[in-house]
């Protein structure tokens, strides 16, 4: 794999969470190497603020809040390296081996310590047809507003739960290309818990008065929103040409070429599962999260920090990222109660800010048994085509766990590496055998977590 | 299927080359947003099953953007930017993403 390449730190994810820790390394004097697969820092949130494409006015303020964290991490002393993927990790008693590649090629290292800031991904959540062309998940169609301006020709129709749904219906109505309309799955009744969660809904109440603004913004739009769709079909011979959703008790049929769905955020796995970081199911958040300490350590010489941890937001990615950096500081200096002082500021501030997630887990929490109702038909697997009923069948001869119905079905094996099934095949287990998804558990997740060419695998084969 | 706003800032173009046809797409897009922008999603990429896909996540875990960049198949089209004379071309012929 060509030489040995050697850093105190590393850190996998220049997002909010991998550029605040990177930045407080550089403050004590440590010299990070960064990975990233994206072209530009920024993660997810801070996509192409680097270079802005779309105005203030019409990505809404949070966007262009990312750019002093910008600033400061390009002017910082940092080894960043975008378009680097880690696909391979490993944990040793003297640190951690990963295998990068880039544009140069696969190349290894050896660091000391390591923070995951890989950030998050969007929930896979399997309807009849979205596997079409012209289903898309929101998050894809705010990649492209954010990376070029680009939006539908035609009015889309959007699906789903939470507030990248809202965001993203905002900033279209903005662009003026308002979507015809939004199928909510949160019943309508969720939007009145804050009246139940009254501390949460205080310390959130930035995120709620932001929320009914846009849902405001929209209904004066003329934006029909259909709160408590109850089930999702997307029709058409080779692409999209109609929705079906229920509503009210009875099926409606919507012509549309676009059908932009959200249901929320999820950890991504792969890079923490590969290198050995046990994963719980976290009941508000509804899938599995990494076990970390208080100094968000989750394994001696690992650190987990931002959405790769658990769905906190951007603010707080920034503020977990300070943290880990700070428990990651071993050499003692003379600043030990400087420090301990901003610790306790940070976790105070965190507390806070994190008050408010068990009011949205409530407000936006799905309906578990959602994949078990779907038709047989239904893709779980979209890489590897294995249907709702084939995982029926494979289970009831006995596949009993994720890692069995994999070999059972292929479902899992293709080049996603189960990161779009891998929660609802836990998810249709737990419902069908009726135990917690924590029994169930999840795929055993091998390297490489990064496809990697023929090219690179050989190169990686003759000397490893 | 997809249109630049008129607010959006004025950016630079480059030319690239899809399945022979030079296009200039703004020099801010991955490989995957330039073919929506340019051809839509309905001929994006056939699947091993013979069916029509088109990208899903955009930010690299769907792997349903696969597309060949420089020769190179399989290349997750939303990772990589285009470059000034990149040469993509659309897999259309249904088998070739099982790696
Ligand atoms: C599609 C999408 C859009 C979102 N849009 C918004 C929004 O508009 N507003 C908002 O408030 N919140 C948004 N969120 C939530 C937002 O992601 C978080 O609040 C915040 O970005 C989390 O920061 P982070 O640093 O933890 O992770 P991220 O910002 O996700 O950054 C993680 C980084 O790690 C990189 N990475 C992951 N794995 C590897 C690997 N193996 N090798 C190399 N690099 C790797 C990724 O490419 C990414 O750049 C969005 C989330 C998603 C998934």
């Amino acid at each position: 794999m060509g030489e040995l390449c050697q850093a105190e730190i590393a850190i996998i994810g220049a997002g909010p969470a991998g550029m605040a820790a990177a930045i407080r390394l550089t403050q004590a004097g440590i010299r990070p190497v960064v990975f990233d697969m994206g072209n530009a820092p920024g993660g997810q949130i801070y996509r192409q603020l680097d270079v802005p494409v779309i105005g203030e006015t019409l990505s809404g303020t949070d966007y262009y809040r990312g750019r002093d964290l910008l600033g400061d991490f390009s002017r910082a002393d940092i080894d960043y390296r975008p378009r680097s993927q880690v696909w391979w990790g490993q944990c040793e008693s003297d640190g951690v081996s990963l295998g990068v590649v880039d544009a140069a090629g696969v190349s290894r290292w050896h660091v000391k310590r390591m923070l995951l800031a890989t950030g998050s991904m969007e929930r896979s959540w399997p309807f009849p047809g979205w596997q079409l062309p012209g289903s898309m998940q929101a998050g894809a169609a705010q990649i492209l507003f954010k990376e070029g301006g680009l939006v539908p020709e035609a009015s889309p129709v959007l699906a789903g739960s939470g507030p990248l749904l809202y965001l993203l219906a905002w900033q279209y109505c903005r662009a003026g290309c308002a979507p015809q309309r939004i199928l909510d799955t949160t019943p309508a009744s969720r939007y009145r818990l804050p009246l139940r969660y009254l501390r949460g809904a205080w310390q959130g109440r930035h995120y709620l008065v932001k929320g009914a603004r846009m849902m405001l913004a929209l209904k004066r739009a003329g934006v029909p929103i259909h709160h408590g769709v109850e089930a999702l079909e997307a029709t058409g011979k080779h692409r999209v040409e109609r929705v079906h959703y229920y509503w009210r008790g009875h099926w409606h049929h919507q012509d549309t070429s676009l059908v932009l769905t959200h249901f929320g955020v999820v950890p991504e796995p792969q890079l923490g599962r590969a290198i050995g970081i046990p994963y719980d199911w976290h009941e508000g958040q509804q899938c599995f999260l990494p076990e970390r300490n208080r100094s968000l350590q989750a394994r001696t010489r690992v650190w987990v920090a931002g959405d790769g941890g658990g769905i906190g937001g951007a603010l707080n990615a920034e503020r977990e990222g300070r943290l880990a950096a700070l428990s990651m500081l071993t050499i003692p200096t003379n600043d030990v109660a400087d420090r301990k002082r901003e610790r306790r500021r940070l976790e105070q501030r965190r507390a806070t800010d994190l008050a408010v997630r068990p009011l949205l887990e409530a407000m936006f929490r799905l309906p578990s048994h959602w994949l078990s109702e779907q038709p047989d038909t239904t893709l779980v697997c979209r890489c590897e085509c294995v249907s709702l009923g084939e995982l029926r069948r494979a289970i009831e001869q006995g596949a009993a766990g994720p890692n069995q119905l994999k070999a059972f079905t292929r479902c899992g094996m293709g080049p996603c590496q189960g990161r779009e099934c891998g929660e609802s095949v836990t998810r249709l287990l737990s419902t069908v055998q009726a135990l917690p998804p924590q029994e169930i558990g999840y795929y055993q997740v091998r390297p490489p977590v990064q496809a990697l060419s023929l090219g690179e695998l050989a190169a990686t084969a003759t000397d490893a | 299927m997809f249109q630049r706003i008129a607010e959006s800032s004025v950016i630079d173009g480059v030319d690239i080359q899809l399945d022979g046809e030079i296009c200039r797409v703004p020099i801010t897009l991955s490989v995957a947003a330039a073919v929506l922008f340019i051809k839509g999603d309905a001929d994006y990429r056939r699947h091993v099953d013979g069916h029509a896909r088109a990208p899903f996540c955009l930010m690299g875990c769907c792997h349903e953007c696969l597309i060949t960049i420089d020769g190179e198949p399989n290349r997750r089209g939303c990772l990589v930017s285009v470059a000034e004379g990149m040469s993509i071309e659309r897999q259309l012929g249904g088998s070739q993403d099982d790696g």
